[in-house]
């Protein structure tokens, strides 16, 4: 059949036609071969562009489409229905990109722009010239979902997946959920605290029977794609019975004779090798770090629910979709920053909200009373010489309202922020009037001022220029001095690494797109929410926990998938069978096939994912990838010339 | 041979959908510039790219291919940097037979956010091509 | 004459359809529950829509909202009506509500107009175009903004003359002066509000001299002028149409102020306006621009590298709060600041200055319940009452809030609650089948 095929060249208002002279990759491009149609606009994703582009394809029986535009990675999709609107087969919708690659890399050449994109446009129009009609492979999808992290986002996007009516594994490593959100006091802005919030939503989930929870689990094996995932999970046992009498287990944490420091603390205390948090701490029963655990024995007297002979079990968990909410680790200062490790009254926030919860009557810290609060701001965020170069968001709104609770529940406390210029954006801004108000310091420096922090005796300096009055030098001799730590991506990534999520610049999880496709990443089917993608406070993590539950049950209610029909094609009768294409096929997909005396390769269409390694490595050149066969790339490689 | 304005080398490059291309992309977000003498085609996964289609780009002019290579990234698994390297160092033999300079095909592994990385590669790259064909 | 009332039913009624309203509505219809989204302007896309670039990647607004616009007015399970306004909810029963909502009539036949503009060509009636923030004027008879939609005619009823020359050079026969005002009865089972905000008007800071010192613009006018649609195709002062060499940027204008009512920060005026500084070095690159500020907000992703990339490019960042705004003879501005920096109040000279306005509340959204209580927060904005563990839910069981009806926000955030606000509404419908 003649190729009869239509091109639409995007304006893009101006991104792309500011740099790119449209108009002459139109003339390069009109009379070319095929090409019965060639258009500018200036927004081709534009609804008046879509529908005109429905009404060619359809009146003039266009067999071919190109747009030149933005990434595929934004617009591919939009352009590919339209062609199905329109009765166009959307494999044979090609995709140029214009922007990203040609009018803003190149905005200091124009002329080289111009050529590039008319490289690029003939390149697409020699793809779409020998696109042909497929049909996309389509699977069934699992009605489960996998939540990777059980504090608050991965609990409310559990919840809400629940609600939706499916089934959910949520997943946590540690021995207990409700991850940092469960280790913060009062929270802005209603003065929840943690607990309180994590043990509402807890026993919320204990009210469903299609969410299972694991603690102590970690996925270490995975495989599939997106509406069938299979997970390898592993569930380390918790060395304790069920219904044990909660009055022995306290008894038997009484006797342990081990002290670790504890983490959840932060470190500024220990606990026992068998432990929980807190009583009220879900799961309710205690768990044996037996990491540390030295067997003594001891707990075991006094508890006969204790059980040293459990064994780590190993699950596999068939999900449709995968939603992680891993969180963040909170920055850990470098050896002697501000002090830290070298100065014994230098602590950090998370530190600091711990001591607020376990001191009742007075703050106490080291054996002394605190009296006088230094505060230094954007320590690991906004670093001039280190990687960390974002605004961990939270921290400003959270050290005020922590200052505030310190004064409020001790009295008699003088809080002095030494800051880089308060963020408590929106409504959060009440709370620095109010702390203002109540007469807390604040102090600021730029970038090239830090504060200095030195020992004097026994007293803590810490001395600033201070840029709101007129830079002038002033020092204030701190009890206690709290670095402001951010927010940094966690330091065990296994999950991450098995998945090949990809990370932004600031190392956090990275979306598709910021507002487009804010909680999806290029692995189909793996959504991302809550603070493992970016500083969020609670509020900002649930929100957007909720719109990845949306987007996974979009996938797990769908029934069926499409899938891309890319996989390898073998020639068998090019084929010699020597095996070197079934040795490279990570998914060994493909076999050895017998038929007489002769010898050839069979795939498995199934199972290939259609990344092409088996390609380069078949002596006779006997495979090609759909789409992107010799005849093609060869024939684009000619257009680019 | 009468003075003439720096050429430009003629580079082709294959980059990957989900890893190397939103890196090149995103060199294009930060205005980062390159020559645009480059141009791009991209695959599922670099270790896919065979070397016909290297020589090909050499035949028909082309100054230089440049792979940009998954890395460890891959979603397709472990391999590809390896894999990818074994096409490389393939393709350089076959370059040598043919009196191509085996330097004028370059990989490396780019993460999708390795914009600066990939700008700095086809920079240098322009450069060597430009210098060794004088 | 009282016209009939038209009954509908629809499991979502969406109250407002910009960028959040719209993202809601998205994520119920593509999970199957039909949606009526109820606009009170005449096109769908709300603020965002009209913008010209998005911090921090510098995507153009139109190219995010004109596909999301697109899908939206295209998808089998959303109804749209735009120019209508929702008068009344009511609960009715335990579960379902029942909206009175009222269309006005656009004096032309939506499904007829081709967009052709001839309309417009022949319309007499010249008024300032409110698409365009008064920059320029629009006719009687127009459509909206070239990338509205529907990207269909309307009649501004109020200045037209009714001379009927749109009439007569309609090729389609689209105009109908006799279309009235069309009632609804809508029932639905659940309520997203996403009525949106208002930005703050200049005219209650006299000081600043805004509508009196012609080169002291808003924000949202700097905007259009940026904008792929804009309406000078470069960045021009008021007074004498020059191009500006020395822009000044007062921030906080609205925000962070008892003067005016407003206690709280804004949260987008920082980043948008150093977006314009950027945009305006790129296109006027002999500029200079000074943004006069007390604390830069850069807190998202993105958005602290995006500020210094700003100082990078040589924008300052000057550390004070303006107190008076004076106009000299060739039309020039001084500023009156105390510069935090060196103690002092300073005055500098700019040839043009734009006012970063603030967020306000819509409070159409207080409205829209007679019998129930939408509780709203002391600035009036939409209550959150389980503001940590379920931002989306506000005082009355079934109704659910989206983007800025809450406070500030900038577009990420705005579409991730539009998300939230989709989840709830979606769990809160399968736990009542």
């Amino acid at each position: 059949m003649k190729k009869k095929i239509g091109i639409y060249i995007c304006h893009c208002g101006g991104n792309i036609s500011d740099y790119v002279d449209v108009e002459k990759v139109k003339k390069a491009v009109e009379n070319d071969a095929d090409i019965f149609l060639a258009k500018t606009t200036m927004f081709a994703c534009g609804d008046t562009n879509q529908n005109e582009m429905v009404d060619d394809i359809t009146n003039m029986k266009l067999n071919g489409v190109v747009v030149a535009s933005c990434s595929p990675k934004l617009h591919l999709q939009t352009f590919r229905s339209v062609s199905e609107r329109a009765g166009l087969n959307k494999y044979q919708y090609v995709h140029a990109n214009i922007r990203e690659q040609v009018s803003w890399p190149h905005s200091d050449d124009k002329l080289g722009a111009t050529e590039k994109a008319i490289k690029q446009v003939k390149a697409a129009i020699a793809k779409a010239r020998l696109a042909e009609p497929l049909e996309p492979m389509t699977i069934t999808a699992q009605k489960a979902v996998a939540v990777i992290g059980a504090g608050v986002a991965g609990i409310k996007a559990a919840l809400q997946l629940s609600d939706m009516g499916t089934q959910v594994y949520l997943i946590e490593r540690e021995p207990f959920v409700g991850g940092r959100t469960a280790q913060w006091e009062r929270i802005f802005t209603s003065n929840e605290t943690g607990k309180e919030i994590i043990s509402r939503l807890y026993k919320d989930i204990l009210s469903r029977d299609n969410i299972t929870v694991f603690t102590q689990a970690e996925v270490v094996d995975y495989s599939g794609s997106i509406g069938d995932f299979k997970l390898m999970v592993k569930v380390a046992p918790r060395f304790i019975r069920e219904h044990c009498v909660e009055d022995n287990l306290q008894k038997a944490i009484d006797v342990c004779p081990v002290e670790v420091p504890d983490s959840f603390n932060f470190e500024i205390n220990s606990r026992k090798a068998i432990y929980n948090h807190y009583p009220s701490e879900y799961p309710y029963l205690p768990v044996i770090d037996i990491q540390n655990c030295t067997r003594c024995g001891e707990c075991e007297k006094v508890c006969k629910n204790i059980d040293f002979s459990q064994k780590e079990e190993t699950l596999n968990l068939q999900v449709g979709s995968i939603l992680m909410a891993t969180g963040f680790d909170p920055y850990t200062p470098a050896d002697n920053e501000y002090g830290y490790k070298h100065i014994d009254n230098v602590i950090t926030l998370p530190q600091f909200k711990r001591l607020l919860a376990l001191n009742d009557s007075k703050l106490m810290y080291n054996g002394k009373v605190i009296k006088n609060i230094a505060y230094i701001y954007c320590v690991g965020s906004r670093q001039v010489n280190g990687d960390n170069k974002y605004c961990s968001r939270y921290c400003c709104t959270s050290t005020i309202h922590a200052a505030i609770h310190a004064k409020e529940k001790f009295g008699n406390i003088n809080n002095y922020h030494f800051n880089r210029g308060i963020r408590t954006y929106g409504k959060q801004e009440l709370l620095y009037d109010e702390s203002s108000r109540m007469g807390d310091i604040y102090l600021q420096f730029f970038e090239d001022g830090e504060p200095q922090i030195y020992k004097e005796g026994n007293k803590t300096i810490v001395k600033v220029k201070d840029v709101l009055t007129k830079y002038k030098e002033l020092e204030v001799e701190a009890d206690l001095v709290v670095l402001v730590t951010g927010m940094v991506p966690r330091k065990d990534n296994a999950i991450g690494s098995l998945l090949k999520l990809p990370r932004g610049r600031d190392k956090f999880f990275n979306e598709i797109h910021m507002k487009l496709r804010p909680v999806e990443t290029v692995i189909d089917g793996v959504a991302i929410s809550g603070a493992c993608q970016g500083p969020k406070n609670v509020t900002e993590s649930v929100n957007s926990a909720l719109s990845a539950a949306t987007k996974s049950f979009s996938i797990v209610s769908k029934g069926e998938i499409d899938l891309e029909p890319v996989i390898a094609i073998i020639d068998k009768d090019n084929c010699t069978w020597c095996g070197a294409c079934a040795e490279a096929c990570p998914y060994d997909a493909i076999q050895k096939t017998v038929d007489g005396d002769k010898s050839y390769a069979v795939l498995n269409s199934t199972v290939c994912k259609g990344c092409g390694m088996c390609l380069p490595v078949c002596p006779s050149d006997a495979i090609d990838l759909t789409a992107y066969s010799n005849h093609e790339i060869e024939n684009m490689i000619d257009a680019l010339l | 041979m009468p003075n003439t304005a720096p050429q430009k080398a003629k580079i082709l490059v294959f980059s990957t959908e989900k890893i190397s291309d939103p890196a090149i992309d995103m060199a294009g977000l930060l205005k980062l510039h390159y020559p645009p003498t480059v141009n791009t085609i991209t695959l599922p996964c670099s270790s896919g790219v065979k070397p016909r289609w290297i020589l090909h780009a050499f035949e028909k002019g082309f100054d230089g291919v440049f792979i940009a290579a998954d890395g460890s990234d891959c979603s397709y698994g472990e391999s590809c940097t390896e894999k990818t390297g074994n096409i490389v160092a393939k393709t350089h033999e076959m370059m040598k037979e043919r009196n191509i300079d085996p330097a004028r095909l370059k990989m490396a592994a780019l993460c999708s956010v390795c914009s600066e990385a990939f700008v700095k590669h086809v920079k240098s790259f322009n450069e060597y091509l430009i210098k060794s064909s004088k | 004459m009282q016209s009939q009332i038209i009954k509908e039913s629809f499991d979502t009624l969406v109250v407002g359809g910009g960028i959040a309203g719209g993202e809601a509505a998205l994520n119920l219809a593509n999970n199957g529950y039909k949606v009526l989204i109820v606009e009170k302007d005449l096109s769908i896309g709300g603020k965002m829509i009209l913008l010209s670039k998005v911090f921090p990647t510098l995507d153009c607004a139109a190219c995010i909202t004109t596909p999301k616009v697109s899908e939206i007015s295209r998808h089998p399970n959303i109804t749209i009506f735009t120019k209508s306004e929702v008068k009344n909810i009511d609960k009715i029963g335990a579960k379902d509500f029942v909206a009175n909502v009222t269309k006005q009539p656009r004096y032309v036949h939506v499904d007829d107009c081709t967009g052709c503009q001839l309309c417009e060509e022949a319309c007499p009636v010249s008024v300032t175009d409110q698409y365009q923030f008064d920059l320029v004027g629009r006719k009687a008879a127009f459509i909206p903004f070239s990338i509205a939609s529907p990207k269909v005619a309307a009649i501004d009823i109020e200045n037209c003359t009714l001379c009927g020359a749109c009439e007569r050079a309609c090729p389609t026969n689209c105009i109908d002066f006799t279309q009235e005002e069309e009632n609804y009865e809508i029932q639905v089972k659940s309520v997203v509000v996403a009525t949106g905000f208002k930005l703050f008007d200049p005219l209650m800071i006299p000081r600043y001299g805004f509508g009196l010192y012609k080169n002291v613009i808003t924000s949202m006018q700097m905007e259009r002028q940026l904008a792929p649609t804009r309406p000078f195709n470069t960045v021009l002062r008021p007074s004498d149409g020059k191009m500006p060499d020395n822009i000044a940027y007062v921030l906080c204008t609205g925000s962070r102020d008892l003067s005016v009512g407003n206690p709280i920060c804004s949260q987008i005026c920082c980043m948008y306006s150093i977006k314009q500084a950027q945009l305006i070095m790129g296109s006027l690159p002999m500029a200079d621009v000074t943004l006069y500020y007390l604390n830069i907000r850069a807190f998202g992703k993105g958005f602290n590298e995006f500020y210094d990339q700003a100082k990078g490019m040589g924008v300052d960042f000057t550390k004070g709060k303006v107190a008076k705004i004076t106009e000299k003879e060739n039309g020039n501005l001084i500023l009156r600041y105390e510069d935090i920096e060196t103690g002092k109040v300073s005055e500098s000279e700019h040839d043009m200055v734009i006012l970063s306005v603030g967020v306000l509340p819509n409070q159409d959204a207080n409205k829209l319940f007679s019998k129930e209580d939408l509780k709203e927060d002391r600035f009036h904005f939409v209550n959150q009452p389980d503001i940590l563990a379920s931002p989306a839910k506000t005082s009355i069981e079934g109704v659910f809030v989206a983007g800025t009806a809450t406070g500030p926000m900038d577009i990420p955030d705005s579409i991730l609650s539009a998300g939230a606000a989709a989840s709830e509404t979606i769990s809160y419908l399968s736990r009542k089948k």
